[in-house]
C-alpha cells in the first residue's frame, strides 16, 4: 500500500506492507519514537496506530539533542 | 480498547508509560494546565500581585509556560513580561526571536529581547571563537549559562519582577541531578530544586512550573494547542555533558518509564539533608566590577572576563 510521508521540509510517496503501526513505520525510517509526534491525516496518534492505504503521515521532530 | 480514560473519546493522543493513562486531545490538555496549576499552587510557585519575568527562548517548553501563566494574567492573579536573551548564536537564535515575539504579541504580553553583545560586548560565537583552541576551555553552556542568568537576574532588577520563571522540565531537571551526583558537584545539588531560595534581595526568586513535566508531553501539548514554536537544537548542545547524561537517562526510560520521577522524588527527600550537611552559606556581596551579587570579590561572569584579559 502507499502512503504519503511528511518529514519536516521533506513530502514523499512510499510504498509500506500492510497492518504497519506508527510504531514500525518510524522504526523503517530509523526515527526514534520518543523524538516525534506523529499525525495521521492531521489528527494526532499514537505509536500504536495503524497505518492505512492513502494515510497522509506527518513526523514532527521536537526533540533534539540529549 | 483504546479511549480515553476521562471522556470515553476513542481518539487518544496519548498513552502514558508510566501510568497508563490513555488520554484524548481535550482532556490531555486540560489535565496538563491543571497539572502545572496544581504544582503552582502546591509548592508556592506564585502569590497575587507577582510580576514574574518569563525566559522566554521561543521553544517548546517557554512557550507552553507562557500559554499557562498567561491564563494567571488574564485573570489578573500575576503581571508577566517575556525575556528573550539573544546569545548570539548565527542561524540558530534569530528564528527563535521572532517566535518568541509572535507568541508574546498574540497574548498581549509585554516582550523584551536582550542581547548578550549588549551586555557584555560580545556574543555567544565571539566568545567559543576566541576560546576555541586554549587549554582548560569550558563548553558552550557553561558560558551561556553564567552570562544568561546574570542578564536575567539584572533585568528582572529593572523591571521590577518578583519572580523570574524558566521552563525547564522534568528530563532538565533529573539531567541536572544525576550530572551533579556524578561529577560530584555537591554544592551545585543543593541548589537544585523548583524555586531558588534566596541569600539576597538581589537575587530575584527563580521557580520552575514545569518541572514535573516530562519534555515528550510538552512537546505534545505545544502541537495540540497548535502553538508557535521554535523546534531545533542548538548547535552547541550536543557538545555537553548534560546531552549525554541526557541520551543515558532517555535510554533507561525505555524500559523503566517512571525512572525520572523516581530520581526527582528520592532527591527531592534527600535535598534536605544534602543542604544541611553541604550547602555554604557564605555571605552575599556584591561583585566589585558589575555590583551582582555575588559571595565572591568578583562574580562568575566577571571572572570568565577577567581570565580573558590575563590569558
Amino acid at each position: 500500500m502507499k502512503i504519503k510521508l511528511i518529514i519536516g521540509e521533506k513530502e514523499e510517496l512510499i510504498e509500506i506492507s500492510e497492518n504497519k503501526t506508527v510504531k514500525n513505520l518510524l522504526d523503517i525510517v530509523d526515527i526514534a519514537s520518543e523524538t516525534v509526534v506523529v499525525k495521521k491525516n492531521d489528527c494526532i496518534v499514537i505509536d500504536e496506530e495503524l497505518v492505512e492505504d492513502g494515510d497522509l503521515i506527518e513526523i514532527i521532530q521536537v526533540i533534539y539533542g540529549g | 480498547m483504546n479511549s480515553c480514560d476521562k471522556c470515553g473519546n476513542p481518539n487518544i493522543i496519548i498513552k502514558k508509560k508510566q501510568s497508563g493513562q490513555k488520554l484524548c486531545k481535550d482532556c490531555f490538555i486540560k489535565s496538563t494546565q491543571n497539572k502545572v496549576l496544581k504544582d503552582i499552587h502546591k509548592y508556592g510557585l506564585l502569590e497575587k500581585g507577582d510580576k514574574v519575568l518569563l525566559g522566554l527562548s521561543g521553544g517548546k517548553d517557554s512557550v507552553m509556560l507562557l500559554d499557562i501563566l498567561n491564563s494567571l494574567k488574564k485573570r489578573n492573579i500575576i503581571d508577566l513580561i517575556a525575556v528573550t536573551i539573544d546569545e548570539g548564536i548565527c542561524g540558530y537564535r534569530e528564528e527563535g526571536i521572532e517566535i518568541a515575539a509572535r507568541n508574546a504579541k498574540k497574548l498581549g504580553v509585554e516582550h523584551r529581547v536582550v542581547a548578550f553583545k549588549e551586555y557584555f560586548g560580545m556574543t555567544l560565537d565571539d566568545i567559543i571563537s576566541k576560546n576555541n583552541v586554549k587549554e582548560g576551555r569550558r563548553n558552550a553552556c557553561t558560558y551561556c549559562g553564567v552570562f544568561r542568568r546574570w542578564i536575567f537576574n539584572r533585568v528582572a532588577r529593572d523591571e521590577g519582577a518578583t519572580k523570574i520563571a524558566t521552563g525547564h522540565n522534568l528530563d532538565d531537571e533529573t539531567q541536572s541531578i544525576v550530572m551533579n551526583y556524578l561529577e560530584g558537584n555537591i554544592q551545585n545539588l543543593t541548589r537544585i530544586g523548583v524555586k531558588s531560595e534566596t541569600r539576597s534581595n538581589k537575587f530575584t526568586v527563580k521557580i520552575k512550573p514545569l518541572r514535573e513535566i516530562p519534555e515528550k508531553e510538552i512537546a505534545l501539548y505545544v502541537v495540540a494547542r497548535e502553538l508557535d514554536v521554535h523546534f531545533a537544537g542548538c548547535p552547541y548542545a550536543s557538545e555537553s555533558f548534560r546531552a549525554e547524561v541526557g541520551s543515558f537517562i532517555k535510554e533507561m526510560s525505555k524500559e523503566h518509564p517512571t525512572i525520572m520521577y523516581s530520581t526527582l522524588r528520592g532527591f527531592d527527600k534527600m535535598k534536605p539533608v544534602l543542604k544541611k550537611e553541604f550547602s555554604q552559606e557564605s555571605i552575599v556581596g556584591v561583585c566589585e566590577n558589575c555590583g551582582e551579587p555575588t559571595g565572591a570579590r568578583l562574580c562568575k561572569a566577571c571572572t570568565f572576563f577577567k581570565d580573558w584579559e590575563t590569558d
